[in-house]
């Protein structure tokens, strides 16, 4: 399939992006240290809200309303002195104190018996978070204290059999955006590089044709792009513990393709730009947008309806929607049928761009 | 029969301050340069000594006229020539990171060619920079090195671009004793110089170029005698410096 002139090609510029450490490791650096940052963002919104209980009444009914605030998982309570956890309520550490007071039980049933809830009006936001779980902590125990069953009962049952973090809408999302970037950068910019310096036209009165020199960067690049998603993905399964429900191949099959579609574009952009800055300038153009219409770090149905249209046919959101539907939804490479076909109108036009622009002659010189 | 044959070569280019209006840079070029001889081409700047060298390499079309290397047509037949000529340019830079002996083995491999480094590196005395990286060498080693890396296909023409600008003396001394090596072997060489000792001492034939055409040509003693301007008591004196000033004028070129 590949001519030995091809395959010693490819080998050299496989040596030439490998020996190229300081690229690698900043076409790492930057993923991770996302990656790491909202996975952290996400963690702490997880983390129990801080509220203090301050029982005067010592009924049962008060403490049964205290051990299941206790038990649930969405508080971390402190029991104790109302002057200490007004003072700590102050300094930050405790969202709200809950005041039973000492007639929390003394008509109960017959009167309504009053809760003092003390916020700080900063933390309000919370509130909304807050008061549902109060109240319903307050609704079962009324019903066990009257006797009564509940009339309804709600059954969640989570069809995708997983808990959704944003993480995990995200990370589709950064390793589309991650390809797209090398991809372009590892053929355009590349082609820019080797024109300055004069090793196209050196290539060029050798008896190598530019397809020849077109696969071999095709190929090598595509490898350590490869290598490096992986190294991302590695790190988002180990340390961040991202879970991938689709077919790896599935996935790979998507980032294969989207790999060759943007280095199509990056030659398109490399044989249009003759300098490192029109390179760079024609590179934001084509990446700058796409990173927010394409839906990497909100989903493209929360953008704005005259925008969607335009933004649901961009190449990257193809390839990150593609991506995600196999990533957290588990779809099959069938399910993402019109994902596949919109790359493919987009590999065919930047794939005749790429070959029409790529001209030895042109661009060498 | 001559090894390169060059009839009326033309080659049209947009004049940079009027895009609409044209000038030939290379205009009506005839050269006949037979096997086995040291060929140079001199000039001032924009002359268009590098655009013909371009054009015979098939790095720029030919817009008018005829060439043909080892009997193959140039504007035809652009892979055949390649596969017989060896080219130095200019530019002398390769990729980065890639060592010596790969580059030599990578331009082996566009040819189709299994070489041998080392043996290369040893006709141009690189023989211990074999794992160093192009970057690292100095002017005179990337020079003799370009030789190198056109020597893997064993050409039959070389073409070398102002080899030894930018050299120091003894780096160019140096690289005159490769070329006649090179040359020794039965390789033709043509090349282009601003060095008017380069071309006496090397060259067995010149052209000297001015405006796109080529004003004289003949071997650098005819071309002294002919146009050397004599001194009006003394006997026959003066250099090649004085023939291209007489010709081209001392007007500053670029």
């Amino acid at each position: 399939m590949l001519t030995a002139l091809q395959r010693h090609l490819t080998s050299v510029f496989l040596k030439i992006f490998w020996r190229d450490r300081r690229s690698i490791f900043f076409s790492l650096f930057f993923p991770i240290i996302f990656m790491t940052v909202f996975s952290f963002a996400n963690s702490r919104e997880q983390q129990p809200i801080n509220i203090g209980i301050v029982n005067d009444s010592g009924s049962s009914i008060a403490e049964d309303f205290a051990q299941m605030l206790i038990a649930s998982p969405l508080f971390n309570v402190s029991v104790g002195e109302e002057a200490r956890l007004r003072d700590e309520l102050i300094a930050g550490e405790q969202t709200m104190v809950l005041m039973l007071p000492a007639d929390f039980d003394a008509n109960l049933g017959e009167e309504t018996s009053g809760i003092n809830v003390v916020v700080d009006a900063a933390q309000v936001t919370q509130l909304n978070l807050i008061m549902p779980v109060l109240q319903q902590t307050l609704l079962s125990i009324e019903r066990e204290f009257r006797g009564i069953e509940p009339m309804f009962a709600i059954e969640i049952e989570d069809v995708q059999a997983r808990s959704q973090r944003y993480i995990d809408f995200l990370l589709p999302g950064l390793m589309a955006f991650t390809l797209m970037q090398l991809s372009i950068a590892g053929s355009g910019f590349n082609i820019v590089e080797y024109r300055r310096k004069g090793i196209l036209k050196r290539l060029f009165v050798t008896p190598i044709e530019p397809k020849d020199f077109i696969t071999a960067i095709v190929l090598a690049r595509m490898a350590i792009v490869l290598v490096q998603l992986s190294v991302l993905i590695l790190f988002a399964v180990m340390l961040l513990d991202i879970r991938i429900v689709g077919n790896f191949f599935a996935y790979y099959f998507v980032v294969i393709l989207g790999t060759i579609v943007f280095l199509c574009q990056g030659f398109c952009l490399g044989s249009l730009a003759k300098t490192q800055e029109a390179i760079g300038a024609l590179g934001n153009i084509v990446i700058m947008p796409q990173i927010f219409l394409s839906g990497i770090f909100y989903p493209i149905d929360s953008m704005p309806e005259w925008i969607q249209p335009v933004a649901y046919v961009l190449p990257l959101s193809f390839v990150s929607t593609g991506m995600r539907e196999i990533a957290n939804a588990g779809a099959t490479l069938m399910e993402i049928a019109p994902n596949l076909f919109g790359i493919g109108i987009w590999f065919v036009i930047s794939f005749v761009a790429a070959t029409r622009l790529f001209l030895w002659k042109e661009v060498a010189n | 029969m001559p090894i390169i044959e060059v009839r009326d070569l033309a080659k049209q280019y947009p004049l940079p301050d009027n895009k609409s209006e044209k000038f030939f840079a290379v205009n009506g070029v005839s050269l006949h340069i037979e096997a086995g001889e040291i060929f140079g081409i001199l000039g001032p700047n924009g002359a268009g000594k590098t655009t013909t060298l371009e054009m015979l390499e098939g790095l720029n079309d030919i817009d008018g006229g005829e060439a043909s290397i080892d009997g193959i047509d140039v504007s035809t037949n652009p892979y055949k020539v390649k596969q017989v000529i060896g080219v130095q340019l200019q530019a002398n830079e390769y990729f980065d990171n890639v060592s010596l002996e790969e580059l030599l083995a990578l331009f082996g491999a566009l040819y189709n060619r299994d070489v041998d480094p080392v043996s290369l590196l040893k006709k141009v005395q690189l023989e211990e920079k074999a794992k160093a990286k192009p970057a690292n060498l100095s002017g005179g080693q990337k020079q003799r090195f370009s030789i190198a890396c056109a020597l893997v296909n064993e050409p039959k023409v070389l073409f070398l671009d102002e080899p030894t600008t930018g050299l120091d003396p003894q780096a160019k001394r140096n690289l005159w004793e490769l070329v006649r090596d090179l040359n020794s072997t039965g390789m033709t060489i043509v090349l282009t110089t601003h060095n008017m000792e380069e071309a006496e001492q090397l060259c067995d034939r010149l052209a000297i170029m001015d405006k796109g055409k080529i004003i004289a040509e003949g071997t650098p003693q005819g071309l002294i005698l002919q146009f050397a301007p004599e001194p009006p008591e003394a006997p026959l004196h003066g250099d090649l410096e004085d023939v291209f000033l007489a010709l081209t004028g001392h007007e500053l070129r670029e």
